[in-house]
């Protein structure tokens, strides 16, 4: 009797466990980024966001021209690039390249059975593209997950010695600022999916739910910037890299910035450059679509933009 | 807050103590003390290792309530020739031992005390790396025949880092191993 109440309790607890796992979300087609009607628009105009495309034979000129490759964090897409885009094209005569990660950008289902590598795969498309076209002046810069993508392609030796020039890393997440994402292997299963709070301005740029496998990848991936930047290691030789870094950041930890500094050096072995932001917003140089932008809010924009530019301009 | 967790432990460790020390014999309160190694691992994160104190009494609970020190560091752990952030724990711990005349103990403990990072650099003086610690852990403590007793237990840090406050280091989920030898034992 007391072994078949056994079974039957533990024949309870599995079919919860079971009907927990299978929550789909209830998605919106007509307002989220997550349906099957709003896509990235760098995917059905390529032109428009990827320099690689809008010119298949470039002018000398054009080819010592900076280029700069901007890519977003996890779960965004090409629209947190587009004030940077906006200014610079207003400020100067930079190119640039809005590179949006694999997986996102399209349905809940495809990012949901995407993979940090599937993530990281257009960022060397396009750098490998700009390189065959003989472009010899190639930075990038990179919000939030961007950031531990491109340091796992220099800790993997993707970029070679004096093919970037400057990397910029803006709020870039090794440590999450919510430490709960790390028991997501444990408990993400019976979640199924995390819903966000996107402001309207935001919804139909950023997924409304993110699907636990993809929150396992992002941990997976800052896992393993964190081991290799524990071990240490060198940019390649010719590449200048600066951190921009929140010091109030709700999804990126600033003590993020900490590790980076300690564990990635210039390829002399001297420190790389970090700033410390006195601000309360991650992805500083993305305001557009948040809600209560103050007027420092603003001018740290103005300023890390500026900044980069006349980076790029040396 | 913080201040009045910690100052409500203190009180009732030194209540429980003070009322060891006055009852019965002039040494009856002396029970066992055990000192030994610690090896501590936060889930997704550091190797953090140390030394650890342990003490109960015959007039504490029939030994069932044990008073712990305990200090770990990755100093001694993923900091050692690494670039890992280089951080302190120091706690002082009141656990319950259950079944406390046998081999095998099931036991519970709280565990309070301070944390320090140390981020090596001018830069990061901004953000804060210092932490008043409160966690709770619960696992099985073995006794051998050999004056030797291991320790195994998971606990949960209610105090972590969150971005804007606390030590970014600060993680919640902990495993620990303890392996004490038997400094003092009153038969």
């Amino acid at each position: 009797m007391k072994t078949k109440n056994i079974f039957f309790r533990l024949l309870v607890i599995f079919l919860l466990f079971l009907s927990s796992c299978s929550k789909s979300p209830d998605i919106d087609n007509e307002t989220m980024l997550d349906g099957d009607k709003i896509f990235d628009p760098s995917l059905y105009n390529p032109a428009k966001y990827l320099v690689s495309v809008a010119i298949d034979d470039p002018t000398t000129i054009q080819q010592n021209t900076p280029v700069i490759i901007t890519v977003h964090g996890y779960s965004a897409s090409t629209f947190e690039w587009d004030e940077f885009r906006t200014y610079t094209n207003a400020n100067s005569d930079i190119l640039i390249s809005q590179v949006l990660l694999g997986g996102h950008g399209r349905t809940y289902e495809e990012f949901k059975n995407s993979t940090w590598e599937d993530w990281q795969e257009p960022i060397m498309t396009e750098y490998n593209a700009l390189r065959n076209l003989g472009y010899t002046n190639i930075s990038f810069a990179g919000s939030s997950t961007a950031c531990p993508l491109v340091m796992d392609l220099i800790k993997k030796g993707e970029i070679g010695d004096n093919d970037m020039k400057h990397i910029f890393l803006i709020d870039p997440i090794v440590i999450p600022s919510e430490k709960l994402l790390t028991l997501i292997g444990l408990v993400g299963p019976m979640m199924g999916y995390l819903e966000t709070d996107n402001t309207p301005g935001e919804e139909g740029y950023w997924y409304h739910f993110r699907p636990q496998e993809t929150l396992k990848q992002l941990m997976d991936l800052i896992d393993k910037v964190r081991k290799d930047l524990q071990k240490g290691y060198n940019l390649p030789a010719g590449t200048h890299m600066k951190v921009y870094k929140s010091i109030n950041d709700s999804s990126a930890d600033p003590v993020s910035a900490v590790l980076i500094y300690k564990g990635l050096k210039n390829s002399d072995g001297s420190n790389i450059e970090v700033e410390m932001i006195d601000s309360e917003i991650h992805v500083v140089t993305r305001l557009e679509g948040r809600d209560n932008i103050t007027q420092q809010d603003r001018d740290t924009q103005i300023h890390v933009f500026d900044d980069m530019l006349k980076i790029l301009k040396q | 807050m913080k201040k009045k967790f910690f100052l409500a432990f203190l009180f009732i460790t030194s209540v429980i103590c003070m009322q060891a020390q006055t009852s019965g014999k002039e040494d009856a309160w002396l029970g066992e003390l055990k000192g030994g190694i610690r090896i501590q691992k936060t889930q997704k994160l550091y190797w953090e290792n140390g030394f650890a104190l342990d003490f109960s009494s015959p007039k504490i609970v029939d030994s069932r309530i044990h008073i712990g020190l305990s200090y770990v560091t990755s100093r001694l752990g993923s900091a050692m020739g690494t670039n890992a952030i280089k951080q302190d724990n120091y706690l002082l711990s009141m656990g319950y031992y259950f079944r406390p005349q046998k081999s095998l103990q099931p036991f519970t403990q709280l565990n309070m005390g301070y944390f320090h990072a140390d981020y090596e650099s001018a830069i990061f003086d901004v953000l804060p790396n210092d932490a008043f610690l409160f966690s709770i852990d619960a696992g099985l403590s073995y006794e051998f025949q050999i004056p030797f007793t291991l320790n195994l237990s998971m606990g949960y840090n209610l105090n972590t880092g969150n971005g804007s406050d606390g030590p970014g280091t600060l993680y919640p989920v902990f495993y620990q191993m303890s392996i004490y030898y038997t400094l003092f034992k009153k038969n």
